[in-house]
């Protein structure tokens, strides 16, 4: 994939198809240790450890129309090239929980990409809530001071702005526009800073 | 064409499906890494060149049902790779060259 948005988007699709009323998604960068850490967590049915132990074999897929299941390997393979790692836990009746970690520096690591769209367009089309935390931590402080990273954060959660608008709908056109203003400028503040 | 004469003619090295070369119509190739990309892209029949080396490649392959698999530049080919071809009936080939070159070489041999 070009974008590491797209296999969070492919993540969040297979925690909604798992019955989960809550994603948790966060993306952490931490520069001063160079590593890039997608993780996806959610609520849904689960997985046993039979499923489990397959989740990442490309030729094992729960989908009855084909019999080949790329999500996961590709990203597992994107993480792995990336001098990184990848990791599900799960538990059946409890959820899901994957993590993805990747040199940050790494070359041929893609870019995270449109988050703000992604999540965006998955928000709008899930009924699940949605609780996303991007995370950046920048060069540490001078030498001699008590300052650690420097830690930037967006945070937004669904639920609560759900609770705010009441009966109106995240897809009314002006609830939409301001989502995508909110997002937009979320992740671009972030971006100013490294 | 036939892939077996593609096979015999630049010199490809066949790592696994060696049963299913004789009979493989080749109508045309693609070259990427990025499988998302072949995925998307690649036609029914290509004959795919790539560097990538992982398992996940015999699935791309099997999914859009291309001719074959070309790994470019002597890259290394995982075990599980060369043992999930022969399971799969994919035709895993071999070649010293690089995918510029190769495609090159398909190009002048008429596969277009």
């Amino acid at each position: 994939m070009r974008e590491l948005s797209l296999h969070i988007l492919d993540a969040l699709q297979n925690s909604l198809e798992a019955g989960a009323t809550v994603v948790e998604l966060v993306v952490d960068e931490d520069l001063p240790a160079d590593r890039l850490t997608i993780t996806v967590r959610d609520n849904g049915r689960g997985m046993d450890a039979a499923t489990l132990a397959r989740a990442t074999d490309p030729f094992f897929t729960t989908r009855q129309t084909r019999r080949v299941g790329l999500g996961i390997p590709l990203f597992k393979a994107a993480a792995e090239h990336c001098n990184g790692d990848f990791a599900i836990t799960s538990e059946p009746g409890k959820g899901t929980t994957l993590t993805a970690t990747f040199q940050h520096s790494h070359l041929d690591r893609a870019p995270l990409g449109d988050m703000a769209g992604t999540l965006l367009s998955f928000i709008l089309g899930a009924t699940c809530d949605v609780h996303y935390v991007h995370r950046r931590a920048t060069g540490a402080g001078e030498t001699g001071e008590d300052n650690g990273p420097e830690v930037q954060e967006f945070e937004f959660d669904t639920r609560e702005i759900k609770a705010e608008l009441g009966d109106v709908s995240l897809s009314h056109p002006a609830v939409r526009e301001w989502l995508q203003k909110l997002l937009a400028e979320g992740e671009a503040g972030l971006s100013a800073v490294g | 064409m036939k892939l077996a004469e593609i096979v015999d003619r630049l010199a490809l090295e066949v790592r696994a499906g060696a049963n299913q070369v004789a009979e493989r119509e080749v109508t045309g190739g693609y070259a990427c890494d990025l499988l998302s990309y072949v995925m998307a892209r690649a036609k029914e029949g290509n004959l795919w060149l790539t560097v990538q080396g992982h398992p996940n490649i015999v699935a791309v392959a099997s999914l859009v049902n291309l001719a074959g698999i070309v790994v470019t530049e002597g890259a290394r080919i995982e075990p599980a790779t060369v043992e999930k071809a022969d399971q799969e009936g994919v035709p895993l080939l071999a070649t010293p060259l690089t995918s510029y070159q190769l495609a090159g070489r398909l190009y002048d041999l008429g596969v277009k």
